[in-house]
């Protein structure tokens, strides 16, 4: 058994209003880096909500150390929690914020002292201890609600969107931060955020959520390398997954995906999986790095079609060129090797390493 | 164009500004003048800005023994004689009444003493500033008692009002229930409701619960428009108070008393201070109320209202006991708002 399980956990906000969260599964081990990844309103603040005690559960249940939780007060969880907001109570100093829990266990002074002093050392406030949280940034604020959740060493910490109010700058630094304290203080983490590189980055697993239902779960280079359905291929990876609508065609011993404008040859490791699909429309999905492009023409293993490029993105390290392939006019492409391509030039296009996704119409999942 | 006409506008919003201040001061400004001013100072005309600080009267010795007194004498013209008399008590009440000068009736027969000898002269005395607010205490003999009734009356109505006002604030702002609106706008209405109009009902009502002509039964009355008020207010703040920040405290070991007490509560004490001085203020100065549901024990308010509709002679008695009874709601009013304003290093809610 898992350190923490969450079984067929349901919610509903109303008796007969949608499933919020519907049937969702997940085992967490003790010392993991978990993130809760997915668009706005997907469910995932319900779902850490219920798992701190805020909300209560429809169905389901949830054990930590294979003790049931779900009838527990929130304050007797033995979890904590940052805010969106932080939550850092405006009428304390930070000392007193960061003392609250321990005052209420009615800890001896010279103790809570000790482990308020070790909490802000932990997070770098030492100095902003007696400050009120009005005169201080929204970093330093961060910061206090960190101490805070882990001065009471926590059995699991629960953290919703902590991040998403702090300027783009900060926000990588204190990611880097985060994910420090969690490996320091040992502890078991839920990180919510509808960030995907910010997932990406700190996950030791990655949960995908659309509309209450998990996805995938998965390390960050399973979820983006082998996504399990169109929704995480689409929502992780920036510039996101190009999709195009294909039907599987068998001619003698080879399978074709036709499209509007190509015509691929699906590589041999797919044939078995593809078989049942052969005369049906499906959804092909290649991610932007795995479009290559010839300016000279190419056709053969792995040949796409030809295109011709629109504009061109430069960032740096790398350019985005978009084309059009068949219906979809907004074709990207990741490229190092033709940076500096101008708009207008006639290229090959062939997908690199096979690295090509087909998924079901009705389910979709992944075909594999 | 731009900065000229933001010159103007500035001149606009000071002039303005300077009408209101002005409008609100003058009338301050001539009461405290007139509580500084003897008998004699408020029945000059026009009346003098500044209340001056000594009395100057001019003495012609009379015969058999009598002095005549002249006031306002100027250069031998347009002076006024006031008085001619050898009694020292008629002296000295003479000139506690008019002058505002307390001094001994047989001191003062001893200094006129002087005009046998020397002729006619002016004679200085130093005017007694406090005269008349000693006086209102004396003449109203029940302000003393009526200063302690209103303070225990002020503070029973801000702990009714607060308590009960906050409380049915909270559940407004945090708990849907049925008719939550419907009593939202009743708070309002009960706040329209003149305290008169009730006050009949409610003397009556404490006649028989032997709370009439008590302090606590009038800060029940007072405490009426305000509970309605407080919740009003309290519950826009509880309203405004992020939910994380209570679910922060569950979270973190608290119970809901704990979280009410240490969390919400002290983060809506600028809103109660604020309901808390409107509570003050009605218990304070309300007469009409006070005037149906007390007898004996009155409070200063009604004492000073009595007294300024009651003598004719004496405003300037009156005056000085307007200005006992603002001085506390103001020092009340600037305890406050010092206090709101360095609250939490000056966190602005
Ligand atoms: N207290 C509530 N009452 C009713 N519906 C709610 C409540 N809280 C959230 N919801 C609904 O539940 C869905 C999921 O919300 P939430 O868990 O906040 O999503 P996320 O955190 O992923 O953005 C949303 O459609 C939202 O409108
Ligand atoms: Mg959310």
């Amino acid at each position: 058994m898992s350190y923490l399980e969450i079984k067929n956990l349901q919610k509903k906000y109303t008796a007969n209003g949608p499933l919020i969260v519907n049937d969702m599964n997940l085992s967490i081990e003790k010392g993991e880096f978990i993130v809760f990844l997915g668009p706005s309103g997907c469910g995932k603040t319900t779902t850490i909500r219920m798992i701190s005690g805020l909300e209560e559960i429809t169905g389901g249940d949830i054990t930590i150390d294979g003790e049931s939780i779900v009838n527990k007060l929130p304050r007797e969880r033995g979890v904590s929690m940052i805010f969106q907001s932080y939550a850092v109570w405006p009428h304390m100093t930070v000392y007193d914020n960061i003392a609250y829990p321990l005052k209420l266990q009615k800890l001896p002074k010279d103790e809570i002292k000790r482990r308020v002093e070790k909490a802000a050392e932990a997070t770098e406030i030492q100095g902003l201890l007696k400050r009120y949280p009005a005169q201080m940034s929204g970093g330093q604020r961060q910061r206090v609600a960190v101490s805070r959740a882990i001065v009471v060493e926590p059995r699991l910490f629960l953290m919703d969107e902590p991040l998403s109010n702090l300027d783009a700058k900060l926000r990588v630094t204190m990611r880097t931060e985060l994910k420090r304290i969690h490996t320091q203080q040992g502890s078991t983490s839920i990180f919510v955020t509808h960030d995907q590189s910010e997932a990406m980055s700190m996950a030791d697993r990655i949960v995908v959520m659309y509309k209450g239902k998990i996805e995938q779960i998965g390390t960050p280079m399973e979820v983006y390398q082998d996504s399990a359905t169109r929704f995480v291929a689409e929502f992780i990876g920036t510039p996101p997954t190009n999709f195009f609508d294909a039907s599987i065609i068998k001619e003698g011993k080879e399978i074709y995906a036709k499209g509007e404008g190509f015509y691929y040859k699906v590589p041999a490791s797919l044939h078995q999986a593809l078989a049942d699909y052969v005369g049906k429309e499906v959804d092909m999905g290649i991610r932007p790095e795995y479009i290559g492009i010839s300016p000279q023409k190419k056709e053969g293993e792995g040949y796409l079609c030809d295109a011709e490029i629109d504009f061109i993105e430069p960032q740096g390290s790398h350019s985005i060129l978009i084309t059009r392939i068949g219906t979809n006019q907004n074709v990207k492409i990741h490229t190092v090797d033709y940076m500096d391509m101008k708009p207008g030039t006639k290229v090959s296009c062939y997908v690199k390493n096979e690295m090509v996704m087909f998924f079901d119409r009705e389910t979709t999942k992944r075909i594999k | 164009m731009m900065d000229r006409l933001s010159a103007v506008q500035k001149c606009v919003f000071a002039i303005i500004l300077a009408g209101m201040v002005m409008l609100v001061t003058i009338p301050l400004l001539f009461f405290i003048t007139v509580s500084f001013s003897n008998a004699t100072e408020m029945t000059q005309f026009p009346k003098r800005m500044f209340p001056s600080g000594e009395v100057t009267v001019y003495v012609e010795p009379e015969e058999g023994g009598k002095y005549e007194l002249f006031y306002d004498y100027k250069d031998g013209n347009g002076y006024t004689s006031i008085i001619t008399t050898n009694s020292a008590s008629k002296l000295e009440k003479h000139f506690a009444r008019q002058y505002a000068v307390t001094i001994d009736g047989d001191e003062l027969l001893e200094e006129f003493a002087k005009t046998r000898t020397e002729g006619a002269r002016e004679f200085t005395f130093k005017k007694d500033m406090f005269y008349n607010f000693r006086q209102f205490f004396k003449i109203v003999p029940n302000a003393g008692p009526a200063l302690k009734n209103s303070i225990i009356v002020s503070l029973y109505t801000i702990l009714i009002s607060l308590s009960l006002g906050s409380l049915a604030g909270y559940a407004i702002a945090r708990y849907k229930f049925k008719g939550r609106e419907q009593i939202n706008v009743g708070l309002l209405i009960v706040r329209m409701f003149p305290t008169v109009g009730i006050s009949i009902p409610m003397a009556v009502m404490l006649i028989k619960m032997g709370l009439y002509d008590t302090m606590l039964g009038l800060a029940f009355l007072y405490s009426i428009p305000n509970i309605a008020l407080t919740s009003w207010i309290t519950s826009s703040i509880f309203i405004g108070i992020n939910k994380e920040l209570e679910e922060a405290s569950f979270v973190f070991g608290a119970n809901s008393v704990q979280t009410f007490m240490k969390i919400t509560l002290p983060m809506a004490f600028p809103a109660m201070a604020a309901s808390s001085m409107y509570s003050f203020l009605t218990a304070w100065n309300d007469t009409i109320s006070a005037l149906i549901l007390t007898n004996e024990n009155q409070t200063l308010a009604l004492v000073v209202y009595k007294a300024i509709g009651t003598t004719s002679s004496g405003i300037q008695y009156a005056a000085a006991g307007s200005i006992v009874l603002i001085i506390p709601a103001l020092v009340f009013t600037f305890i406050i708002r010092k206090y709101i304003g360095q609250m939490w290093g000056g966190v602005e809610l």
